[in-house]
């Protein structure tokens, strides 16, 4: 028996055919509650409202998020939700003490935001929020674990394991089915692979 | 399972009990019931089928916190975290919960536990390398310990049959320090792997740098579907294309209609029989229903890993073995070892900026032992050698995490595109066999069913810390020779404690007098020859390779040994 799969249609796959076809490769069907497991998306929806932080310091995040990863031609870091990442890391996986520097740090920009321009830190212009942060990241530069450096994981890891990016941005294969060891990168248009 | 509840001595009597299903328990079982042994595994954790793997399929938006675990489940699994990538969410369900199963520590040791069926089979590297007498002989010649009672010889025939089964991908190197095997297709090198390999051979005299030799499939084989390069195997696969216990000899196993599998059940300690000299069987507590269970069979095999099968023989104790079952020499739970590793060197490449590669490889490169294989290569320094597993890749957008001062567009742009070249090989290194490093009961520590515990006492000694200087300086070395840029070495020996490589072996060694070791050259308890150790704890020096091979190899021939025994009318 060759349980091969044919190359040619391994990029056309989409996620259902994916799954059904690593179940009839098993020879065993996957029973409904690990299909549907397995179909279950958890990407948070964007614009969704704050489970953890509040509307104020939930608003300042994704402004800082968005300029850190802006929307250009490719969706920026509110497109793609990763306000309602940070808010979900923020509340359950963060550590107190991460939480603690994180909280300190939205409000660090507030303080700096309005001292400067006398409003808050989402309403500035792109420019002037740049220049904010860039004053954050040099003086976070000597540093380990402040607020910059858990927003800027925090907005990487959120951007680019979501969805519409991981899929649609990144060069989606999860399965490759070959290896290919030395290929010209013009084959897959300089597009990194997404993380598998 | 209705006809093994009952009390009755008969309905509980098996010709063989193989205690866990991990590597070697598989193997156990697949070979003594296609030999017609009617067989009983005992399982301890949970029961797992083929294919029963909830996180294979799923992509990185699936998982709630994407790559990070809640603090919560952190803190449940804290010494299983120690590896860094044990307790991620993809894989954190293979993984024991810390504060049920506790262990504690006079020096630092990682002990890494998948309690289910399949065991660590599931989770394994699957880089599978075999000794050779440069292994095998090492203790005698430098007069450590004490001397393996068997050479290459004796097991290269089952390192040969183990291979045909299991299904080992690699290249025929014919490296003496690194026997070859029977291999199906090796993978390929990618573009940077491929220069660096040429240069180390052409800077080093003849170096070698081979592709990993992996317990991937290439090819469907026995009836297993071929590798689909997702690099996702350690959530278990569904494909069955690397070598587990649940994909492979277990439905083997099975087959032949001798197979009974319990799971749940935590096996207390041997019952010894003083008439009769030898084990009659096992004491078993039921995980779920807390009820003590007594199973009988001519043949055990006790294949729980090094730690778990030492404890219970540690933990069966009677008139004629106060101190352990089959312990007359003192030794057992001693010579404790695991690899030392987490020390070598990256470098980044500008070559090769308009090439890439296809798929996702679970599999890297290896550099072979190249110290103290002849008297050429012999050091003054330190005894014994290590090895090397690495890679080269591009790098992705986790790069963009630690360049702070970077964001915008631009930074979008270049995180989206594939970084620069990075090749990076870390080093496995050999472990003396110490008398001082070991394990023992702790009665004032108790688990959930009432059981004593493990202690650990088990440090890196002066062999070890010479050695990790050779292992970092020669890693810069052979990066630095093959033009790479930025090579920077490291050692972070505080990474690594013992345990942490999850290749704990040596408590019960075998050797060839009962005064200084457990077991004999075919894996018999010497006291009590009926009882089989085939798992990590019976390895008497540990070599520089992973082992777990060699623990299918070892099985399979002491499983072959009993039943001609048993047909001897002699267990």
């Amino acid at each position: 028996m060759n349980l091969a799969p044919a190359n040619a249609d391994t990029q056309l796959l989409t996620r259902r055919d994916a799954i059904q076809r690593a179940a009839l490769l098993l020879g065993v069907a996957l029973t409904p509650s690990v299909l549907q497991g397995v179909l279950r998306a958890q990407t948070p929806a964007a614009g969704a409202k704050p489970q953890h932080l509040t509307a104020a310091q939930f608003e300042t995040a994704g402004a800082v998020a968005e300029r850190i990863l802006p929307r250009t031609d490719t969706p920026g870091a509110i497109d793609v939700g990763v306000p309602a990442f940070i808010d979900l890391m923020v509340g359950k996986f963060l550590t107190a003490a991460e939480r603690r520097t994180f909280t300190a740090g939205l409000a660090e920009v507030e303080t700096k935001s309005n001292a400067a321009h006398r409003v808050a830190f989402a309403k500035l212009a792109a420019a002037q929020q740049d220049a904010l942060l860039k004053a954050m990241a040099e003086a976070a530069q000597t540093k380990s674990g402040t607020f910059f450096h858990l927003i800027k994981e925090l907005t990487i890891l959120g951007f680019f394991t979501s969805e519409p990016i991981a899929k649609n941005v990144t060069h989606y294969d999860p399965i490759p089915g070959r290896f290919q060891g030395c290929i010209p990168l013009a084959e897959v248009g300089n597009r990194a692979w997404t993380r598998n | 399972m209705a006809n093994i509840q009952g009390a009755g001595t008969k309905q509980n009597t098996y010709d063989a009990i193989v205690v866990g299903s991990g590597i070697s328990g598989g193997w156990a079982a697949k070979e003594l019931t296609e030999k017609g042994l009617r067989t009983l595994v005992l399982e301890r954790g949970r029961n797992v089928v083929h294919g029963d793997y909830p996180t294979a399929m799923k992509d990185s938006w699936e998982f709630e916190g994407r790559t990070r675990s809640p603090a919560a489940s952190l803190a449940r699994q804290h010494k299983q975290h120690r590896t860094g990538y044990t307790t991620s969410p993809a894989t954190a369900h293979w993984f024991v919960d810390d504060i049920d199963n506790p262990y504690s520590e006079d020096k630092p040791f990682d002990w890494m536990r998948g309690y289910h069926v399949g065991g660590r089979s599931l989770m394994w590297g699957r880089q599978s390398y075999r000794f050779s007498d440069l292994d095998f002989e090492a203790n005698a010649k430098e007069g450590i310990a004490v001397d393996w009672p068997i050479r290459y010889a004796d097991i290269a025939p089952w390192y040969d049959y183990a291979e045909r089964f299991a299904g080992i991908s690699g290249n025929r190197d014919g490296l003496a320090q690194l026997p070859d095997g029977h291999f199906l297709p090796p993978m390929e090198m990618n573009c940077l792997e491929q220069h660096v390999r040429d240069r180390i051979k052409s800077s080093f005299g003849g170096r070698a740098m081979i592709i990993g030799r992996a317990a991937n499939l290439t090819q469907p084989h026995n009836g297993r579907g071929n590798c689909q390069f997702r690099n996702r195997c350690s959530r278990g696969c569904p494909y069955g294309a690397y070598f587990s216990s649940n994909a492979a000899t277990l439905p083997a196993a099975q087959a032949t209609g001798n197979l009974t599998l319990r799971p749940f059940s935590i096996v207390n300690g041997l019952i010894h029989d003083k008439d009769k000299a030898r084990a009659t069987g096992v004491r078993v507590i039921d995980a779920e229903t807390n009820e003590v269970i007594e199973f009988h069979a001519k043949v055990i095999f006790l294949c729980a890993s090094a730690v778990a099968s030492t404890f219970i023989l540690l933990n069966s104790t009677s008139d004629r073995f106060p101190n352990g079952f089959g312990n007359d020499s003192g030794e057992l739970g001693h010579n404790l070892m695991d690899h030392h590793f987490k020390v070598g060197a990256a470098g980044i490449s500008d070559d090769f900026s308009d090439r890439y590669y296809r798929g996702h490889r679970p599999n890297g490169i290896y550099i072979p032992r190249f110290r103290n294989i002849d008297k050429a290569s012999t050091r003054k320094d330190y005894l014994r050698g290590f090895g090397y597993q690495g890679s080269a890749s591009r790098t992705d957008w986790t790069r963009g995490i630690k360049e702070l001062s970077l964001f915008g567009g631009k930074l979008k742009a270049d995180l989206i595109a594939p970084g620069p070249w990075r090749f990076g090989i870390g080093s496995w290194g050999e472990c003396l066999p110490y008398h001082a490093n070991k394990l023992y009961l702790n009665k004032n520590v108790r688990d959930k069913w009432g059981q004593p515990t493990v202690t650990f006492d088990c440090g890196w000694k002066e062999n070890e810390l010479a050695m990790r200087k050779d292992m970092k300086q020669s890693a810069i070395e052979m990066l630095e020779a093959a033009g790479l840029k930025e090579v920077t070495g490291f050692d972070d020996v505080a990474l690594s404690n013992p345990g942490n490589c999850i290749h704990e072996m040596g408590t019960a060694r075998m050797g060839r007098d009962p005064k200084t070791s457990v077991l004999n050259k075919w894996n018999q308890v010497h006291a009590s020859p009926n009882v089989f150790v085939t798992d990590g704890a019976c390895m008497t020096s540990n070599g520089c390779v992973n082992p777990s091979l060699t623990y299918m190899a070892l099985t399979a021939r002491a499983a072959d040994h009993a039943v001609s025994e048993l047909k001897k009318q002699k267990l």
